[in-house]
């Protein structure tokens, strides 16, 4: 029966950031479809919260209070994360640094170029590491990484954001070719512009207008959720190294096809 | 066993549209395993029988017709048969795919014309003829099933890698056209199907194996179902990493 294997029971997912916006969606998703789920993010109040949410749902959970930018947390999260449930099947990569300023690049510091990539490129890589090894000694494992439409198309003063997201997919690339013959896949998903409660108090940017994308609407937090569940189930065994684009078409191409008005340049001098 | 209930398509009606050549009645066995009625057109009688009964098995709801998918006229047939009944069409999956292993230089015109009207035709026809009761509705999901080489070449495969790359093309501007009228159109790229003997092309691919039909019908039930709100212009390629590979 091919349903069967959508279900996540008895699996064990890692994700990443995700106390707040898709990543409280994604686990929200995870855990109804049957997984146990550690949560690791920066901030505890909101992955605290996520975890009794997912054990008021049935399923074993745990936070972990982690910057993942820092090899050794992310070394100690993924330790305790076996200690705990014994395995870890699915890794979700999602934590990421939104609102890093729009500078210039004359004015951006070693400082803030290397944070950035950290915490979008590096992260994921220290978390990739700490948890494939594993995965490939059970022959068998989902790598799933969170990039955006950033990741193929450029963003004025968008430095850190668009170098990070582009590597994670070739991260994702390398990955599957490394370890998918040890029956353990990868893939990335990339997000359109998606409101949430984090993006709308602390944006450095002009805010996008959903008027400017081809459908008129950006997609929910929650829209994100099954993709996941599909890319971490069984019945995606076959897609590996691949992207898949939640953008309402706005890839496909148009003019001005990403939220932003086509005067986007004034606004933001 | 915990399912997310967006997964399932009950009582959506989905339009299965294929030439014979590959995957046709298992996808309508996992359409109806998800609970979707299903209209069945192919050009041979023994696809759409046995897709019938394979939605038997499910007790499932199912239609059928003999028709060609790049013949208008069958097409307009097939709607004239279903909506009478069924009222409205939720989902078209184009499965339509006529291969062609040819030197380019040998590559007749007559050939040439037939690939292209089979493959690139179809897509057109079924998603204009189908696509226009999707306007009328306000909502739809577009589905078509092509080959890898719609991004990648091959040797002796300059027709079909052309009319794939523009069934992608076609799938991309659909998207952002009836993007306002609430339709996703997408394509499923698929990869490789292998047979363990084939070792030395098992070997390039990552994950060592080709591709098994039910993960090509799980995709599409997946892009086909509620649980798909956003994805829309995109093609999936489903190939096992072939795609990463330099």
């Amino acid at each position: 029966m091919i349903l069967d294997k959508l279900s996540l029971d008895g699996t064990v997912t890692l994700i990443t950031g995700g106390g707040t916006g898709l990543g409280r969606a994604m686990v929200r998703a995870l855990a109804r479809a049957g997984s146990d789920i550690i949560i690791g993010s920066r901030r505890e109040l909101p992955i605290m919260e996520a975890a009794e949410e997912v054990r008021d749902m049935g399923r074993k959970s745990i936070h972990y209070v982690v910057d993942v930018t820092n090899s050794e947390q992310v070394q100690e999260m993924a330790d305790r994360a076996i200690e705990e449930f014994g395995r870890v099947d699915v890794l979700i990569n999602n934590a990421a640094l939104l609102r890093a300023p729009l500078t210039p690049i004359w004015d951006m510091t070693d400082q803030e170029w290397n944070y950035g990539i950290s915490a979008n490129l590096t992260g994921a890589f220290y978390c990739a590491r700490a948890l494939s090894k594993q995965m490939v000694d059970r022959g068998w494992g989902r790598i799933i990484n969170i990039a955006s439409q950033y990741a193929f198309r450029g963003g004025r003063n968008m430095f850190t954001y668009t170098s990070g997201k582009g590597g994670i997919v070739q991260l994702t690339r390398s990955l599957a070719l490394s370890l998918g013959p040890n029956g353990v896949t990868s893939n990335t998903v990339s997000p359109a512009f998606i409101p949430t409660e984090v993006d709308d108090s602390k944006r450095s940017s002009p805010a996008p207008n959903p008027m400017f994308t081809p459908m008129g609407k950006f997609p929910a937090p929650s829209d994100l959720g099954p993709l996941v569940v599909f890319l971490a189930s069984q019945a995606s065994g076959y897609l590996n190294g691949g992207n898949i684009n939640v953008d309402g078409a706005s890839m496909a191409g148009g003019f001005a096809p990403n939220g932003f008005s086509p005067s986007y340049d004034e606004e933001l001098t | 066993m915990p399912i997310l209930e967006e997964f399932f398509l009950n009582d959506k009606v989905v339009f299965l549209a294929g030439n014979g050549e590959g995957h046709t009645v298992d996808l309508a066995r996992a359409f109806a395993e998800a609970g979707a009625k299903i209209f069945i057109m192919a050009p041979n009688q023994d696809t759409v029988e046995n897709s019938m009964i394979a939605i038997s098995e499910f007790n499932g709801d199912s239609l059928g017709l003999i028709g060609d998918p790049s013949d208008p006229h069958s097409i307009l047939k097939a709607k004239e048969a279903l909506l009478p009944i069924w009222g409205r069409i939720d989902v078209l999956i184009n499965n339509t795919r006529f291969g062609l292993n040819k030197e380019f230089i040998n590559t007749t015109d007559e050939s040439w014309n037939q690939l292209i009207d089979i493959n690139l035709g179809s897509a057109r026809l079924l998603s204009r003829l189908i696509g226009t009761e999707m306007l009328q509705n306000r909502r739809g999901k577009i589905i078509h099933i092509i080959s890898g080489l719609a991004e990648r070449g091959l040797w002796n495969s300059t027709a079909f890698s052309a009319s794939q790359g523009a069934i992608m093309q076609l799938t991309r501007s659909l998207a952002l056209e009836w993007a306002r009228f609430n339709i996703q159109v997408n394509a499923i790229g698929i990869g490789w199907a292998t047979s363990e003997k084939d070792e030395l092309m098992n070997n390039y691919i990552p994950l060592k194996r080709g591709i098994n039909v039910e993960e090509v019908c799980s995709l599409a039930l997946f892009l086909a179902s509620d649980s798909n709100a956003f994805i829309s212009g995109s093609p999936i390629y489903i190939d096992g990493g072939l795609m990463s590979h330099p």
